[in-house]
């Protein structure tokens, strides 16, 4: 019932969206965070701004502790199979509910 | 299917009944059905002081501006809090096969929910109000509000942890939006109110409002949408891949976008840039994630007109782009020139918290509402269809009407024209607003008495369910 061929086409909007748009928005956001680091460094702004940016830190830090966590976990490997499994196993408790699947909504 | 993932799943599921309370998501969506009559009733009555009809001018308990924090604040916490829990009842037990971490737990936090926003709408009305937006919540209810999320999280995380193998991307959101609430939250009300002050307090301020949107209710909302819309479709997402990538997007972008709120203040313009920055980088997460779920619903495109709740979903995730189109030019220095303070950002909130997340949560309930009361139809598929227009058209037309008013307010002020003039000016956009208002108040008024007559023609479990009517939208099929 679920065909599970990925096209390249998908894999190539993948990979561009993935590096084409998230590495140009990482860099710039990097670069203005040492901006902003050596200009607290040099006195020219005043330190108070370093609490929401601490805040920012420490939410995203947690974020890529979770994202090093996965990777390593092998959370993105076969990445496409959970798409699958989670309707089978919807399908599965709505039989067993007595509300067989049909092939349409 | 893979061997690793073949092993993670048990052949044999359990029964729905052993993985969902389903008495506590009815009572979820029906207390926050009842915040939302609550709050939108309140926004209409404060839609009057515009318009110079204020039916109770000069008391104090009903002065405008403590109903309008009745208003956001029953959206937020009555409505969106309370489905949002509902549907979490259901669908993480679902995912995860595992049911939440204690069920008396679920009903201890329920009352304690209810609570927590009682004490705030009386709170509110009384003028206890606490100096954030968003956030108004009156400072003795924080610390409950707050251990109530923290034990949300808990009983969240418990069957979500125990899962192996690769996660299906709902659960990341769902992971993440359940630690970002309890920090966010605890940032917001009390960093301000008892650490920091001045600017820096303004900055946080700022953070809060544009997180609670971002790392509570954004998670939440497109963690269900990634459930609900393929198990309606009966098809897969059209990429895992690429959900995956609109999720980590969220997670590293979104934090740093409230400031925007901000612009032109004492915060350092380096900030502020870095706001506007991912505040645009955002948008193209969001385009990622608006090309999925358009690739899922192709080859299915006729379910737009003939299942209700994809209607529903579609609608939203169509303002969703919309409104955070909209963000990405708002937020950079030339617009907010001319719309901050004015009421293009009224009509902006109202797109965001009604349009797309108001809308997923109407469809959410929509479609299990039947199951749910234990029947297998609406009372009236007329009344839903008259339900979704009147509110689809109600937000449209209020969302409309605002983006012109703010612009008109906003070139008055810039040419520093007396405020009286911007007063008249918008005074017809103000009775617009009013109308619209009342289309919207209507629409969910014929929703609630659906709600009610389908629960009373529910039968008992094991009884005989009615069909659905010859010719029904069939919202409720599954």
């Amino acid at each position: 019932m679920i065909v599970r061929s990925e096209s390249r086409l998908k894999r190539i909007v993948l990979w561009f969206i993935a590096i084409g748009i998230l590495a140009p928005a990482c860099y710039g956001f990097t670069e203005k965070l040492i901006l902003f680091i050596l200009a607290v460094r040099r006195d020219q702004i005043a330190g108070f701004t370093i609490i929401p940016i601490a805040n920012y830190l420490i939410v995203t830090a947690g974020m890529f502790c979770l994202l090093i966590w996965a990777a390593k976990h092998g959370m993105f490997r076969n990445v496409e199979q959970p798409k699958y499994d989670m309707l089978r196993r919807e399908a599965e408790l709505d039989r067993r509910e007595g509300r067989p699947w049909s092939e349409e909504p | 299917m893979t061997q690793a993932s073949a092993a993670a799943v048990p052949k044999e599921p359990p029964a729905t009944s052993d993985l969902v309370d389903v008495r506590l998501v009815l009572w979820h969506f029906t207390a926050g059905m009842v915040f939302l009559a609550v709050a939108i009733l309140a926004g209409f009555l404060f839609s009057l002081q515009f318009i110079q009809r204020y039916p109770v001018a000069g008391i104090e308990l009903f002065s405008p501006g403590r109903w309008r924090m009745v208003h956001t604040n029953g959206v937020a916490y009555g409505f969106l809090a309370n489905v949002f829990l509902g549907a979490l009842y259901w669908a993480v037990p679902r995912l995860t096969l595992r049911p939440v971490y204690s069920r008396r737990l679920s009903w201890f936090i329920f009352f304690a929910w209810q609570a927590v926003v009682l004490a705030t709408a009386v709170g509110l009305v009384l003028g206890h109000a606490q100096a954030l937006e968003w956030g108004e919540t009156p400072v003795y209810v924080d610390p409950v509000a707050l251990l109530g999320l923290m034990l949300v999280a808990v009983n969240f995380l418990a069957p979500i942890f125990q899962t192996s193998g690769p996660m299906y991307v709902s659960l990341w959101y769902f992971i993440a939006a359940f630690i970002w609430t309890v920090l966010v939250y605890a940032m917001g009300n009390f960093l301000p109110q008892y650490f920091v002050g001045g600017a820096a307090a303004g900055a946080i301020g700022g953070l809060f409002i544009h997180d609670l949107v971002g790392l509570f209710v954004t998670p939440l909302g497109w963690g269900l949408m990634y459930y609900f819309v393929p198990i309606i479709l009966k098809k897969p997402m059209w990429s895992h891949g690429l959900s995956l990538v609109g999720f980590w997007g969220l997670a590293f972008f979104y934090p740093l976008t409230g400031i925007h709120h901000f612009l032109y203040s004492p915060i350092p313009l380096f900030l502020q840039h870095g706001a506007v920055i991912t505040t645009i980088a955002i948008e193209f997460v969001v385009t990622t994630v608006i090309i999925n779920f358009f690739g899922t619903l192709a080859g299915r495109g006729d379910t737009l007109r003939t299942n209700l709740p994809i209607r529903w979903f579609y609608t939203g995730m169509v303002f969703y782009f919309v409104t955070c189109l909209q963000c990405s030019f708002q937020t950079t220095l030339t617009f907010q020139k001319i719309i901050h303070f004015t009421d293009w950002v009224v009509g902006h909130a109202h797109l965001v918290m009604l349009g797309v997340f108001g809308f997923w949560l109407l469809g959410i309930i929509l479609y299990l509402w039947p199951r749910l009361v234990g029947s297998n139809a609406w009372y009236s598929d007329v009344l839903n269809s008259w339900h979704y227009w009147l509110t689809m058209l109600g937000t449209l037309i209020m969302f409309l009407d605002l983006l012109v008013a703010g612009l008109i307010q906003g070139y008055l002020w810039r040419d520093l024209s007396p405020w009286e003039d911007s007063l008249r000016a918008s005074m017809p956009f103000w009775l617009v607003r009013t109308f619209s208002g009342v289309m919207i108040t209507v629409g969910q008024f014929m929703f609630f008495w659906n709600c009610y007559k389908s629960w009373r023609l529910g039968a008992p479990a094991g009884a005989p369910r009615r069909e659905p009517s010859r010719g029904s939208m069939a919202p409720a099929t599954a």
